[in-house]
Protein backbone atom coordinates (compact mmCIF):
# COMPACT_ATOMS: atom_id res chain seq x y z
CA UNK A 1 0.00 0.00 0.00
CA UNK A 2 3.15 2.43 0.41
CA UNK A 3 5.13 3.29 -2.44
CA UNK A 4 8.91 5.22 -1.33
CA UNK A 5 7.38 8.06 -2.77
CA UNK A 6 4.01 8.48 -0.51
CA UNK A 7 5.64 8.57 2.78
CA UNK A 8 7.19 12.06 2.15
CA UNK A 9 3.83 13.62 2.12
CA UNK A 10 2.58 14.51 5.54
CA UNK A 11 -0.17 13.55 8.05
CA UNK A 12 0.15 10.43 6.70
CA UNK A 13 -2.03 10.80 3.38
CA UNK A 14 -1.85 8.44 0.81
CA UNK A 15 -0.80 6.10 2.92
CA UNK A 16 -3.30 3.39 4.51
CA UNK A 17 -2.04 1.40 7.61
CA UNK A 18 -4.36 -1.89 8.86
CA UNK A 19 -5.99 0.39 11.15
CA UNK A 20 -7.33 2.47 8.50
CA UNK A 21 -8.07 -0.57 6.15
CA UNK A 22 -10.42 -1.78 9.11
CA UNK A 23 -11.95 1.92 9.59
CA UNK A 24 -12.68 1.63 5.92
CA UNK A 25 -13.88 -1.67 5.96
CA UNK A 26 -16.31 -0.97 8.73
CA UNK A 27 -17.58 2.44 7.00
CA UNK A 28 -18.19 0.86 3.87
CA UNK A 29 -20.15 -2.05 5.15
CA UNK A 30 -22.06 0.52 7.17
CA UNK A 31 -22.79 2.57 3.80
CA UNK A 32 -23.78 -0.70 1.68
CA UNK A 33 -26.32 -1.50 4.67
CA UNK A 34 -27.86 1.81 3.79
CA UNK A 35 -28.12 1.06 -0.33
CA UNK A 36 -29.29 -1.82 1.14
CA UNK A 37 -32.36 -0.52 2.52
CA UNK A 38 -32.73 1.90 0.00
CA UNK A 39 -33.13 -0.50 -2.95
CA UNK A 40 -35.83 -2.32 -1.17
CA UNK A 41 -37.23 1.16 -0.36
CA UNK A 42 -37.19 1.95 -4.02
CA UNK A 43 -38.58 -1.87 -4.65
CA UNK A 44 -41.66 -1.84 -2.31
CA UNK A 45 -42.39 2.24 -2.25
CA UNK A 46 -42.71 4.05 0.71
CA UNK A 47 -44.44 1.40 2.34
CA UNK A 48 -41.65 0.21 3.37
CA UNK A 49 -40.78 2.77 5.58
CA UNK A 50 -43.22 3.51 8.68
CA UNK A 51 -44.29 6.38 7.32
CA UNK A 52 -48.14 6.91 6.73
CA UNK A 53 -50.18 9.67 5.37
CA UNK A 54 -51.87 11.94 7.80
CA UNK A 55 -55.26 11.87 9.14
CA UNK A 56 -57.55 9.30 7.89
CA UNK A 57 -54.08 6.58 7.90
CA UNK A 58 -52.99 7.83 11.11
CA UNK A 59 -49.30 8.29 10.79
CA UNK A 60 -46.94 10.60 9.93
CA UNK A 61 -45.48 11.62 6.45
CA UNK A 62 -42.30 13.62 7.64
CA UNK A 63 -40.29 10.59 9.86
CA UNK A 64 -37.04 10.00 10.96
CA UNK A 65 -35.43 10.91 7.58
CA UNK A 66 -36.48 14.57 7.33
CA UNK A 67 -35.27 14.68 11.44
CA UNK A 68 -32.26 13.73 9.84
CA UNK A 69 -32.38 16.34 7.26
CA UNK A 70 -33.07 18.73 9.85
CA UNK A 71 -29.94 17.29 11.93
CA UNK A 72 -27.30 16.96 8.92
CA UNK A 73 -28.01 20.35 8.27
CA UNK A 74 -27.53 21.50 11.49
CA UNK A 75 -24.50 20.07 11.98
CA UNK A 76 -23.06 21.86 9.09
CA UNK A 77 -23.65 24.52 10.42
CA UNK A 78 -20.97 25.37 12.77
CA UNK A 79 -18.57 23.80 10.61
CA UNK A 80 -18.29 26.64 8.29
CA UNK A 81 -19.08 29.09 11.36
CA UNK A 82 -15.89 28.32 13.10
CA UNK A 83 -13.84 28.23 9.97
CA UNK A 84 -15.47 31.96 8.61
CA UNK A 85 -14.95 32.97 12.68
CA UNK A 86 -11.40 32.16 12.24
CA UNK A 87 -10.70 33.84 9.15
CA UNK A 88 -12.53 37.03 9.82
CA UNK A 89 -11.07 37.38 13.86
CA UNK A 90 -8.04 35.44 12.96
CA UNK A 91 -8.40 32.95 15.89
CA UNK A 92 -4.34 31.09 15.56
CA UNK A 93 -5.75 28.15 18.32
CA UNK A 94 -8.32 27.14 16.15
CA UNK A 95 -6.34 27.20 12.65
CA UNK A 96 -5.90 23.69 13.71
CA UNK A 97 -9.30 22.56 13.46
CA UNK A 98 -10.63 25.43 10.66
CA UNK A 99 -9.86 22.86 7.64
CA UNK A 100 -11.54 19.77 8.79
CA UNK A 101 -14.84 22.42 10.38
CA UNK A 102 -14.90 23.22 6.66
CA UNK A 103 -14.75 19.55 5.45
CA UNK A 104 -17.74 18.49 8.08
CA UNK A 105 -20.00 21.12 6.54
CA UNK A 106 -19.75 20.21 3.23
CA UNK A 107 -19.80 16.20 3.99
CA UNK A 108 -23.16 17.18 6.56
CA UNK A 109 -24.42 19.15 3.63
CA UNK A 110 -24.34 16.29 1.40
CA UNK A 111 -25.81 13.58 3.90
CA UNK A 112 -29.06 15.86 4.69
CA UNK A 113 -29.42 16.61 0.78
CA UNK A 114 -29.52 12.95 0.61
CA UNK A 115 -31.49 12.25 3.40
CA UNK A 116 -34.01 14.55 1.47
CA UNK A 117 -33.90 12.70 -1.67
CA UNK A 118 -34.51 9.21 0.70
CA UNK A 119 -37.57 10.71 1.74
CA UNK A 120 -38.89 10.66 -2.17
CA UNK A 121 -40.53 7.97 -3.33
CA UNK A 122 -39.50 9.56 -6.57
CA UNK A 123 -36.38 11.34 -5.93
CA UNK A 124 -35.87 12.62 -9.61
CA UNK A 125 -39.35 13.98 -10.07
CA UNK A 126 -38.73 15.65 -6.88
CA UNK A 127 -35.63 16.96 -7.72
CA UNK A 128 -36.75 18.25 -11.42
CA UNK A 129 -40.08 19.59 -9.72
CA UNK A 130 -37.99 21.54 -7.30
CA UNK A 131 -36.17 23.49 -9.89
CA UNK A 132 -39.22 23.99 -12.20
CA UNK A 133 -41.96 25.01 -9.71
CA UNK A 134 -40.58 26.05 -6.69
CA UNK A 135 -41.95 28.93 -5.12
CA UNK A 136 -39.78 31.40 -3.67
CA UNK A 137 -42.89 32.21 -0.95
CA UNK A 138 -42.38 29.11 0.35
CA UNK A 139 -39.22 28.44 3.05
CA UNK A 140 -38.66 24.97 1.49
CA UNK A 141 -38.01 27.55 -1.48
CA UNK A 142 -35.27 29.20 0.73
CA UNK A 143 -34.15 26.33 2.73
CA UNK A 144 -33.14 24.17 -0.68
CA UNK A 145 -32.19 26.91 -2.51
CA UNK A 146 -30.28 28.62 -0.04
CA UNK A 147 -28.78 25.66 2.08
CA UNK A 148 -28.01 22.75 -1.13
CA UNK A 149 -26.93 25.27 -3.66
CA UNK A 150 -26.27 28.13 -2.29
CA UNK A 151 -24.44 27.33 1.49
CA UNK A 152 -23.14 24.25 0.49
CA UNK A 153 -21.79 26.12 -3.17
CA UNK A 154 -20.50 28.72 -0.89
CA UNK A 155 -18.55 26.00 1.59
CA UNK A 156 -16.89 24.24 -1.61
CA UNK A 157 -15.61 27.62 -2.60
CA UNK A 158 -14.43 28.62 0.49
CA UNK A 159 -12.60 25.04 1.09
CA UNK A 160 -11.02 25.16 -2.49
CA UNK A 161 -9.85 28.82 -1.54
CA UNK A 162 -8.23 27.82 1.78
CA UNK A 163 -6.57 24.92 0.12
CA UNK A 164 -5.37 25.89 -2.36
CA UNK A 165 -1.70 26.80 -0.24
CA UNK A 166 -1.31 23.33 0.63
CA UNK A 167 -2.14 21.94 -1.81
CA UNK A 168 0.91 24.25 -3.97
CA UNK A 169 3.15 22.96 -1.35
CA UNK A 170 2.21 19.27 -1.64
CA UNK A 171 2.51 19.68 -5.60
CA UNK A 172 6.22 20.56 -5.21
CA UNK A 173 6.84 16.63 -4.01
CA UNK A 174 6.59 13.48 -5.80
CA UNK A 175 3.61 11.06 -5.18
CA UNK A 176 0.62 9.79 -6.92
CA UNK A 177 -1.14 12.34 -6.49
CA UNK A 178 0.94 15.33 -7.59
CA UNK A 179 -1.47 15.82 -11.06
CA UNK A 180 -4.33 16.55 -8.37
CA UNK A 181 -2.31 18.59 -6.47
CA UNK A 182 -1.69 20.79 -8.92
CA UNK A 183 -4.71 21.09 -10.38
CA UNK A 184 -6.17 21.94 -7.02
CA UNK A 185 -3.32 24.20 -6.55
CA UNK A 186 -4.06 26.29 -10.20
CA UNK A 187 -0.54 27.95 -9.97
CA UNK A 188 -0.87 29.34 -6.51
CA UNK A 189 2.49 30.95 -5.86
CA UNK A 190 3.31 32.02 -2.60
CA UNK A 191 3.64 35.39 -2.95
CA UNK A 192 2.37 38.87 -0.87
CA UNK A 193 0.12 39.21 -3.99
CA UNK A 194 -1.48 36.07 -3.95
CA UNK A 195 -1.61 36.03 0.38
CA UNK A 196 -3.25 39.86 0.06
CA UNK A 197 -5.43 37.85 -2.25
CA UNK A 198 -6.39 34.96 -1.04
CA UNK A 199 -7.00 37.06 2.62
CA UNK A 200 -9.62 39.43 0.58
CA UNK A 201 -11.47 36.20 -1.02
CA UNK A 202 -11.88 34.48 2.73
CA UNK A 203 -12.22 37.71 4.39
CA UNK A 204 -15.25 38.48 1.99
CA UNK A 205 -16.59 34.69 1.76
CA UNK A 206 -16.94 34.98 5.40
CA UNK A 207 -18.82 37.93 5.39
CA UNK A 208 -20.92 36.51 2.86
CA UNK A 209 -21.65 32.68 4.36
CA UNK A 210 -22.25 34.24 7.66
CA UNK A 211 -25.64 35.63 7.48
CA UNK A 212 -26.22 32.95 4.79
CA UNK A 213 -26.32 30.69 7.23
CA UNK A 214 -27.95 32.23 9.46
CA UNK A 215 -31.02 33.27 7.32
CA UNK A 216 -30.88 29.04 5.79
CA UNK A 217 -31.20 27.92 9.27
CA UNK A 218 -33.58 29.90 9.68
CA UNK A 219 -35.55 28.94 6.84
CA UNK A 220 -34.94 26.07 8.29
CA UNK A 221 -37.02 26.72 11.03
CA UNK A 222 -39.67 28.20 9.39
CA UNK A 223 -40.44 25.13 7.28
CA UNK A 224 -42.12 24.41 10.47
CA UNK A 225 -42.51 27.52 12.64
CA UNK A 226 -44.54 29.06 10.17
CA UNK A 227 -47.58 26.27 9.74
CA UNK A 228 -50.04 27.35 11.34
CA UNK A 229 -52.05 24.45 11.43
CA UNK A 230 -49.92 22.29 13.56
CA UNK A 231 -49.89 22.55 17.32
CA UNK A 232 -46.05 22.64 17.90
CA UNK A 233 -44.57 23.84 14.71
CA UNK A 234 -46.37 27.53 14.85
CA UNK A 235 -43.83 29.52 17.13
CA UNK A 236 -41.99 32.20 17.14
CA UNK A 237 -38.44 30.66 18.95
CA UNK A 238 -38.41 27.82 16.14
CA UNK A 239 -35.98 29.57 14.16
CA UNK A 240 -33.51 30.98 16.36
CA UNK A 241 -33.78 27.53 18.28
CA UNK A 242 -32.90 25.94 14.69
CA UNK A 243 -29.62 27.92 14.59
CA UNK A 244 -28.88 27.58 18.20
CA UNK A 245 -29.13 23.74 18.49
CA UNK A 246 -27.38 23.65 15.08
CA UNK A 247 -24.67 25.33 16.57
CA UNK A 248 -24.65 22.92 19.36
CA UNK A 249 -24.62 19.78 17.59
CA UNK A 250 -21.99 21.23 14.92
CA UNK A 251 -19.54 22.48 17.24
CA UNK A 252 -20.08 18.80 19.31
CA UNK A 253 -19.14 17.31 16.08
CA UNK A 254 -16.15 19.16 15.49
CA UNK A 255 -14.97 18.95 18.90
CA UNK A 256 -15.12 14.78 18.38
CA UNK A 257 -13.72 15.06 15.00
CA UNK A 258 -10.75 17.13 16.63
CA UNK A 259 -10.30 14.96 19.20
CA UNK A 260 -9.88 11.73 16.89
CA UNK A 261 -7.78 14.10 14.00
CA UNK A 262 -5.56 14.71 16.63
CA UNK A 263 -5.11 11.12 18.38
CA UNK A 264 -4.83 9.66 15.07
CA UNK A 265 -2.12 11.95 12.99
CA UNK A 266 -0.29 12.33 16.64
CA UNK A 267 -1.11 16.01 16.24
CA UNK A 268 -2.01 17.43 19.85
CA UNK A 269 1.03 19.89 19.33
CA UNK A 270 -1.37 21.33 15.86
CA UNK A 271 -4.80 20.89 18.21
CA UNK A 272 -3.88 21.92 21.42
CA UNK A 273 -6.09 21.91 24.61
CA UNK A 274 -6.94 25.78 24.08
CA UNK A 275 -8.62 25.06 20.68
CA UNK A 276 -10.90 22.80 22.60
CA UNK A 277 -11.33 24.92 25.66
CA UNK A 278 -12.20 27.54 22.66
CA UNK A 279 -14.74 25.20 21.47
CA UNK A 280 -16.12 23.98 24.89
CA UNK A 281 -16.96 27.39 26.12
CA UNK A 282 -18.62 27.82 22.74
CA UNK A 283 -20.38 24.68 22.63
CA UNK A 284 -21.29 25.62 26.85
CA UNK A 285 -23.07 29.27 25.66
CA UNK A 286 -24.59 27.67 22.75
CA UNK A 287 -26.25 24.67 24.98
CA UNK A 288 -27.49 27.33 27.84
CA UNK A 289 -28.95 29.79 25.38
CA UNK A 290 -31.05 26.74 23.71
CA UNK A 291 -32.33 25.21 27.19
CA UNK A 292 -33.65 28.62 27.79
CA UNK A 293 -35.57 28.52 24.78
CA UNK A 294 -36.59 25.00 25.68
CA UNK A 295 -37.99 26.37 28.86
CA UNK A 296 -39.61 29.18 27.70
CA UNK A 297 -41.45 26.97 24.66
CA UNK A 298 -42.54 24.47 27.54
CA UNK A 299 -43.31 27.23 30.24
CA UNK A 300 -45.51 28.64 26.91
CA UNK A 301 -47.31 25.78 25.75
CA UNK A 302 -48.37 24.13 29.34
CA UNK A 303 -49.31 27.54 31.05
CA UNK A 304 -52.75 27.90 29.74
CA UNK A 305 -52.68 25.42 26.42
CA UNK A 306 -55.50 24.79 24.17
CA UNK A 307 -57.18 21.25 23.63
CA UNK A 308 -54.99 20.17 20.88
CA UNK A 309 -51.89 21.69 22.47
CA UNK A 310 -52.38 19.52 25.48
CA UNK A 311 -52.86 16.40 23.31
CA UNK A 312 -49.19 16.84 22.30
CA UNK A 313 -47.33 18.16 24.87
CA UNK A 314 -49.24 15.47 27.45
CA UNK A 315 -47.63 13.06 24.49
CA UNK A 316 -44.12 14.78 24.87
CA UNK A 317 -44.02 14.50 28.68
CA UNK A 318 -45.83 11.89 29.92
CA UNK A 319 -46.92 10.10 27.04
CA UNK A 320 -45.20 7.68 24.14
CA UNK A 321 -42.48 10.81 23.44
CA UNK A 322 -41.62 11.17 27.45
CA UNK A 323 -38.85 8.76 26.88
CA UNK A 324 -37.46 10.81 24.09
CA UNK A 325 -37.91 14.10 25.42
CA UNK A 326 -36.47 13.50 29.07
CA UNK A 327 -33.97 11.70 27.55
CA UNK A 328 -32.96 14.46 25.65
CA UNK A 329 -33.19 17.21 27.89
CA UNK A 330 -31.03 15.15 30.17
CA UNK A 331 -28.63 15.08 27.07
CA UNK A 332 -28.36 18.67 26.93
CA UNK A 333 -28.33 19.54 30.84
CA UNK A 334 -25.70 17.23 31.72
CA UNK A 335 -23.41 18.26 28.82
CA UNK A 336 -24.45 22.04 30.23
CA UNK A 337 -23.50 21.45 33.65
CA UNK A 338 -20.23 19.03 32.75
CA UNK A 339 -19.25 22.22 30.86
CA UNK A 340 -20.12 25.15 33.13
CA UNK A 341 -18.19 22.71 35.92
CA UNK A 342 -14.71 22.51 33.80
CA UNK A 343 -15.43 26.63 32.86
CA UNK A 344 -15.70 27.48 36.58
CA UNK A 345 -12.65 24.79 37.83
CA UNK A 346 -10.58 26.00 34.82
CA UNK A 347 -10.06 22.53 34.74
CA UNK A 348 -10.42 21.38 31.06
CA UNK A 349 -10.15 17.95 30.45
CA UNK A 350 -10.62 16.85 26.33
CA UNK A 351 -12.22 13.17 27.29
CA UNK A 352 -14.52 14.78 29.49
CA UNK A 353 -15.61 17.44 25.69
CA UNK A 354 -15.74 14.24 23.78
CA UNK A 355 -18.14 13.11 26.10
CA UNK A 356 -20.13 16.12 26.31
CA UNK A 357 -20.65 16.53 22.51
CA UNK A 358 -21.48 12.55 22.17
CA UNK A 359 -24.14 13.26 24.28
CA UNK A 360 -25.07 16.98 22.93
CA UNK A 361 -25.49 14.85 19.40
CA UNK A 362 -27.63 12.57 20.88
CA UNK A 363 -29.56 14.74 22.38
CA UNK A 364 -29.92 16.81 19.12
CA UNK A 365 -31.11 13.91 16.87
CA UNK A 366 -34.22 13.15 19.77
CA UNK A 367 -34.76 16.79 19.70
CA UNK A 368 -35.30 16.78 16.34
CA UNK A 369 -36.90 13.82 15.96
CA UNK A 370 -39.25 15.70 18.49
CA UNK A 371 -39.85 18.53 16.27
CA UNK A 372 -40.55 16.60 13.12
CA UNK A 373 -42.90 13.35 14.57
CA UNK A 374 -45.29 14.39 17.39
CA UNK A 375 -46.73 17.51 15.69
CA UNK A 376 -48.16 15.17 13.21
CA UNK A 377 -49.03 12.14 15.28
CA UNK A 378 -50.73 14.23 18.05
CA UNK A 379 -50.97 17.61 16.46
CA UNK A 380 -54.44 17.39 14.87
CA UNK A 381 -56.73 20.10 14.24
CA UNK A 382 -59.02 17.81 12.46
CA UNK A 383 -60.92 15.00 14.29
CA UNK A 384 -58.97 12.17 13.25
CA UNK A 385 -57.79 9.93 15.88
CA UNK A 386 -54.12 9.75 17.50
CA UNK A 387 -51.56 9.09 15.16
CA UNK A 388 -48.54 6.74 15.38
CA UNK A 389 -45.35 6.67 13.84
CA UNK A 390 -42.03 3.93 14.71
CA UNK A 391 -39.63 3.80 11.47
CA UNK A 392 -39.09 0.62 10.13
CA UNK A 393 -35.56 -1.64 9.75
CA UNK A 394 -35.31 0.53 6.52
CA UNK A 395 -35.34 3.74 7.38
CA UNK A 396 -32.88 2.66 9.93
CA UNK A 397 -30.51 1.08 7.61
CA UNK A 398 -30.02 4.27 5.25
CA UNK A 399 -29.84 6.50 8.29
CA UNK A 400 -26.83 4.15 8.98
CA UNK A 401 -25.33 3.79 5.45
CA UNK A 402 -25.67 7.79 5.36
CA UNK A 403 -23.62 7.42 8.43
CA UNK A 404 -21.00 5.44 7.16
CA UNK A 405 -21.24 7.13 3.90
CA UNK A 406 -19.89 10.24 6.19
CA UNK A 407 -17.29 8.39 7.64
CA UNK A 408 -16.33 7.37 4.61
CA UNK A 409 -15.96 11.00 3.14
CA UNK A 410 -14.26 12.46 5.66
CA UNK A 411 -11.53 9.55 5.70
CA UNK A 412 -10.95 9.55 2.03
CA UNK A 413 -10.57 13.61 2.63
CA UNK A 414 -7.87 12.54 5.20
CA UNK A 415 -5.85 10.33 2.92
CA UNK A 416 -6.17 12.56 0.00
CA UNK A 417 -5.40 15.71 1.66
CA UNK A 418 -4.04 17.54 4.96
CA UNK A 419 -7.22 17.63 7.32
CA UNK A 420 -5.15 19.84 9.41
CA UNK A 421 -3.61 23.33 7.77
CA UNK A 422 -0.05 22.47 6.49
CA UNK A 423 2.67 24.94 8.80
CA UNK A 424 5.58 26.35 6.75
CA UNK A 425 7.81 23.90 5.30
CA UNK A 426 5.50 21.09 6.97
CA UNK A 427 5.23 19.65 3.45
CA UNK B 1 -9.04 48.92 -12.21
CA UNK B 2 -7.02 45.28 -13.24
CA UNK B 3 -9.08 42.69 -15.66
CA UNK B 4 -9.62 40.42 -13.03
CA UNK B 5 -11.62 42.53 -10.69
CA UNK B 6 -13.92 43.86 -13.31
CA UNK B 7 -14.34 40.22 -14.12
CA UNK B 8 -14.99 39.33 -10.65
CA UNK B 9 -17.12 42.49 -9.93
CA UNK B 10 -19.77 41.81 -13.48
CA UNK B 11 -19.68 37.84 -12.55
CA UNK B 12 -21.30 39.28 -8.61
CA UNK B 13 -23.64 41.68 -10.42
CA UNK B 14 -24.83 38.77 -13.58
CA UNK B 15 -25.39 36.62 -10.05
CA UNK B 16 -27.36 39.15 -8.10
CA UNK B 17 -29.04 40.22 -11.27
CA UNK B 18 -30.22 37.08 -12.14
CA UNK B 19 -31.26 36.09 -8.49
CA UNK B 20 -33.24 39.54 -8.07
CA UNK B 21 -35.32 38.82 -11.24
CA UNK B 22 -35.88 35.33 -10.80
CA UNK B 23 -37.16 35.88 -7.61
CA UNK B 24 -39.47 39.09 -8.43
CA UNK B 25 -40.07 38.95 -11.65
CA UNK B 26 -39.59 35.07 -12.92
CA UNK B 27 -41.09 32.61 -9.80
CA UNK B 28 -44.69 32.23 -8.63
CA UNK B 29 -46.15 35.73 -8.28
CA UNK B 30 -46.51 36.63 -4.80
CA UNK B 31 -50.24 36.17 -4.49
CA UNK B 32 -52.86 33.46 -3.75
CA UNK B 33 -55.91 34.48 -4.73
CA UNK B 34 -55.87 32.78 -8.43
CA UNK B 35 -54.64 29.49 -9.95
CA UNK B 36 -51.94 31.89 -11.93
CA UNK B 37 -50.30 32.44 -8.13
CA UNK B 38 -49.33 28.28 -8.34
CA UNK B 39 -47.25 28.39 -10.84
CA UNK B 40 -44.09 30.41 -12.17
CA UNK B 41 -44.65 32.78 -14.68
CA UNK B 42 -41.25 31.37 -16.29
CA UNK B 43 -40.81 27.92 -16.16
CA UNK B 44 -37.39 26.58 -13.87
CA UNK B 45 -37.11 29.99 -12.47
CA UNK B 46 -35.65 28.44 -9.13
CA UNK B 47 -33.33 26.76 -10.92
CA UNK B 48 -32.07 30.58 -12.60
CA UNK B 49 -31.78 32.00 -8.69
CA UNK B 50 -29.51 28.83 -7.94
CA UNK B 51 -27.95 29.73 -11.04
CA UNK B 52 -27.27 32.96 -9.94
CA UNK B 53 -25.86 31.69 -6.41
CA UNK B 54 -23.72 29.71 -8.46
CA UNK B 55 -22.25 32.32 -10.63
CA UNK B 56 -22.11 35.12 -7.70
CA UNK B 57 -19.68 32.81 -5.60
CA UNK B 58 -17.84 30.89 -8.62
CA UNK B 59 -16.07 35.04 -8.75
CA UNK B 60 -14.58 34.03 -5.54
CA UNK B 61 -13.08 31.70 -7.77
CA UNK B 62 -11.91 33.38 -10.56
CA UNK B 63 -10.50 36.25 -8.53
CA UNK B 64 -8.42 34.11 -6.72
CA UNK B 65 -7.39 31.66 -9.46
CA UNK B 66 -6.70 34.44 -12.13
CA UNK B 67 -3.82 35.83 -13.13
CA UNK B 68 -3.19 39.85 -13.37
Amino acid sequence: MTTATDTQLPQGIGRLSRGWIAFFLGAAVLFAFGIVGYIYEQGQGMVATGMRDLGAMQGATWGLYIAMVVYFIGVSFAGVTVAALIRLFDIEKLKGVARMAEVLTIVALVLGALAILVDLGQPLRGIVNLFRYGRPQSPFFGTFSLVVSGYLFASLVYLYVTSRPDAARLAQRPSRLQGLYRWIAAGWEDTPEQRAKDRRVTFWLAITILPLLVVAHSTLGFVFGLQVGRPGWFSTLQAPAFVTLAGVSGIGHIIVLAAIVATVLKAKDRIRLDAFIWLGRFLMVLLFVYLYFTIVELLTTMYQPTEHEKVLSDALLRGEYAWIFWGSLAGLAIPALMLAWMALTRHWRVSWLVVASILVNLAAIGKRYLIVVPSQTHGQLLPYGIGSYSPSWVEYAVVIGLFGLGALAIGAFMKLFPIIELEEGEA
Amino acid sequence: MKRSTIVTWTMIAVGVVLMVVSYFFLATPWCNTAVECSNPRVPFAPAIFVLGVLIAFSSAVYYAVAKD
